[in-house]
């Protein structure tokens, strides 16, 4: 008889899952859509005028924990759009096969020249067509979606807020005064908290483990 | 409030038999490297008398990856996004580890913002994880819950519902990067929260869908229960953490004994079975689901304003200098204590950083869990490890 209940039991959770809506899409026909600040392969950026926007200062090849970008700087020389001197990047390679998309490249960049782009996918037939060289970084920034961040976004989400100074609290000393504030602040929380606490409390002593058989657990699993 | 308990020692059973038998009349079976139950590529030797596993002896390093040299070579600003890959499955509390070690070590102070942002992204990562581990755990038991590979599609559906949410933040699905020293690099986009409790929503109802599946599931308990026992004492004595320490009865979290984060703001409910066997682990996970879930909830919506970042935001590889000094820090992770030491030497890099991998620990126990059970107990023990391989080997 309990077989039969645990069988209808599992019957009834197949037909629903039978109805639910499929979780799964199609994949090259349908593509799933992708977070705002969803990040793949790289582009390079040119200025409004039409020139190239990385002035080859290494930055990111410096601070690129996998060693995959590899620049050459041209050093200072004239732009042929505004004339004017400035410094330029001879050679840019990026080997994508190693890039951990670690978005640091592009948080150090002076000038947002080095963006990732929002493109879906980036499959390739050969491993060569991994190697991102100047061109087809520059051919990314033209024709690829380009992501939310580049460098000053970046910078500009971590310093936000920073002119209101939060309150004083050290990393791990209980500060009273947050704690305080905290419980204003989410009162649900801290009205659940102190029950919490206390039926904890007499679990805390060790008992010896019961016999193998037997598993109770005594924890204080959340109602919701 | 750390409990002090008196620990019995014991001899490890894989020094205790002879490794070779002159007789040949145990069986000697190379489980893994590449077996599918191994959760990446870990091996043990099992001997074996018919069924009955006599001796284990497991053998860890397969995927080696240097980590932590890897690490002495770059420098702080760049140590992130590489210790992301040691526990693949829980890539978030990786990153807080290591952070949390800089920021004590530079003194900075984490803004309270970055440190409830913390709290929510670690708990989501628990029930990511945990959900992982019970889809795999699943398939260990030969698949035969619920029906073929039920468990496992089901919880992968509702773990891709967190990871949706950490690509809102970081734009990755899972190597986030998100965390840097002294705070956060992304902050929360608007609506955010709210998404947060639709997916948990969700999550919390299909809970009880993945009970009825296992916890209450015949074939689950008469797999689980008994099987695979490990008493508080030797627990302790291995230094077990995490579920596999409190399904032995031991009432032991760092969320509440050491609070980082804002764990000392939100008081957290710690899960604790007894028994000891791979059904008790399963309890406390499941307890621990629905906690996380139950913080999450509490926590989403009062995420305090202010700034993320406490520090300087990476803009050189060398900008961040440490003073000479030595540091430990240990967290809750989804597997149990990650414990990060580094040690400084005043220059960009660190002298010396050692992760303690809380499934390493865990690991150490299968030579004491495994003999006397048969080989199908033996996948099923292996499974209620939890064991990450990227994380044990590093
Ligand atoms: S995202 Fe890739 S190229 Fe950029 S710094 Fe990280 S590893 Fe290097
Ligand atoms: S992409 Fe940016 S950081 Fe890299 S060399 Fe060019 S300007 Fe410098």
């Amino acid at each position: 008889m309990k077989h039969f209940v645990d069988g209808l039991h599992a019957l009834a959770m197949t037909l629903r899952n039978g109805f639910r809506k499929p979780t799964t899409v199609e994949f090259p026909d349908v593509i799933r859509p992708r977070a705002e600040r969803y990040r793949t392969t790289f582009s390079l950026l040119y200025d409004e005028q039409g020139d190239q926007l990385c002035i080859g200062c290494l930055q990111c090849e410096r601070i690129c924990p996998s060693e995959v970008i590899a620049i050459k700087a041209a050093g200072k020389k004239e732009s042929p759009v505004t004339g004017k001197k400035r410094g330029y990047a001879d050679d840019f390679v990026l080997d994508l096969a190693a890039c951990i998309y670690c978005e640091l490249c592009v948080q150090v960049c002076p000038v947002d020249a080095i963006v990732m782009t929002r493109e879906p996918e980036t499959p390739t037939f050969s491993r060569e067509d991994l190697v991102l060289t100047m061109e087809r970084l520059y051919a990314n920034g033209k024709n690829r979606q380009r992501a939310w961040s580049d460098g000053t976004k970046l910078m500009a989400m971590q310093e936000a807020g920073r002119a209101a100074p939060p309150p004083k609290a050290a990393h791990h000393a209980k500060a009273a005064e947050p704690a305080k504030t905290a419980a204003v602040e989410k009162a649900p929380a801290a009205e659940k908290a102190p029950e919490a606490a206390k039926a904890n409390e007499p679990a805390k002593a060790p008992e010896p483990p019961a016999a193998p058989a037997t598993t109770a657990p005594t924890g204080t699993e959340a109602k919701p | 409030m750390l409990q002090t308990l008196q620990v019995e020692r014991r001899v490890d059973p894989h020094l205790s038999i002879d490794r070779y038998d002159p007789e040949a009349e145990l069986l000697l079976l190379h489980m893994g490297p590449q077996h599918p139950a191994t959760h990446g590529v870990f091996r043990m030797d099992l001997y074996l008398d018919g069924e009955i596993v006599v001796k284990a002896v497991p053998y860890v390093g397969y995927l080696h990856r240097s980590v932590e040299k890897l690490c002495e070579k770059l420098t702080y600003s760049q140590v992130t996004p590489i210790v992301d890959k040691n526990d693949y499955v829980s890539p978030m509390t990786n990153e807080q580890a290591i952070n949390m070690a800089f920021e004590k070590l530079l003194g900075i102070e984490v803004p309270r913002r970055a440190r409830w942002m913390r709290l929510v992204f670690a708990e989501l990562q628990r029930i990511a994880s945990h959900l992982l581990w019970l889809g795999t755990f699943a398939m260990d038991l030969g698949g035969a819950l619920g029906g073929g590979s039920t468990v496992f599609i089901h919880s992968f559906r509702e773990r891709e519902m967190i990871m949706d949410l950490f690509e809102e933040i970081s734009g990755a699905r899972f190597h986030y990067n998100t965390h840097t020293i002294g705070g956060n690099r992304h902050d929360i986009p608007a609506g955010w929260a709210g998404r947060v409790k639709q997916a948990l929503d969700v999550i919390e109802a299909r809970i009880g869908e993945y009970e009825a599946m296992s916890l209450h599931n015949r074939i689950f308990v008469q797999r689980t229960r008994g099987v695979g026992v490990i008493d508080a004492g030797l627990a302790l004595e291995l230094g077990l953490t995490g579920p596999m320490l409190r399904a032995c009865g031991v009432d032991h979290d760092l969320r509440r004994d050491a609070p980082f984060h804002a764990y000392d703001e939100v008081p957290v409910n710690v899960a604790v079975a007894h028994g000891g066997d791979c059904l008790a682990r399963a309890e406390v996970r499941f307890a621990e689901l629905r906690e996380s879930v139950r913080l999450v909830r509490v926590t989403v919506d009062s995420i305090p304003e202010g700034s993320i970042n406490g520090g300087k935001p990476i803009k050189l590889p060398n900008s961040i200098k440490i003073p000479p000094g030595q540091t430990y820090v240990g967290i809750e992770t989804p597997r149990g204590e990650l414990g990060t030491y580094v040690i400084a030497d005043g220059s960009a890099n660190p002298y010396r950083l050692k992760i303690r991998p809380p499934s390493l620990h865990a690991l150490s126990a299968l030579p004491y869990m495994l003999p006397g059970g048969t080989v199908s107990d033996a996948l099923a023990i292996l499974g209620s490890v939890d064991p990450i391989m990227g994380e044990a080997d590093r």
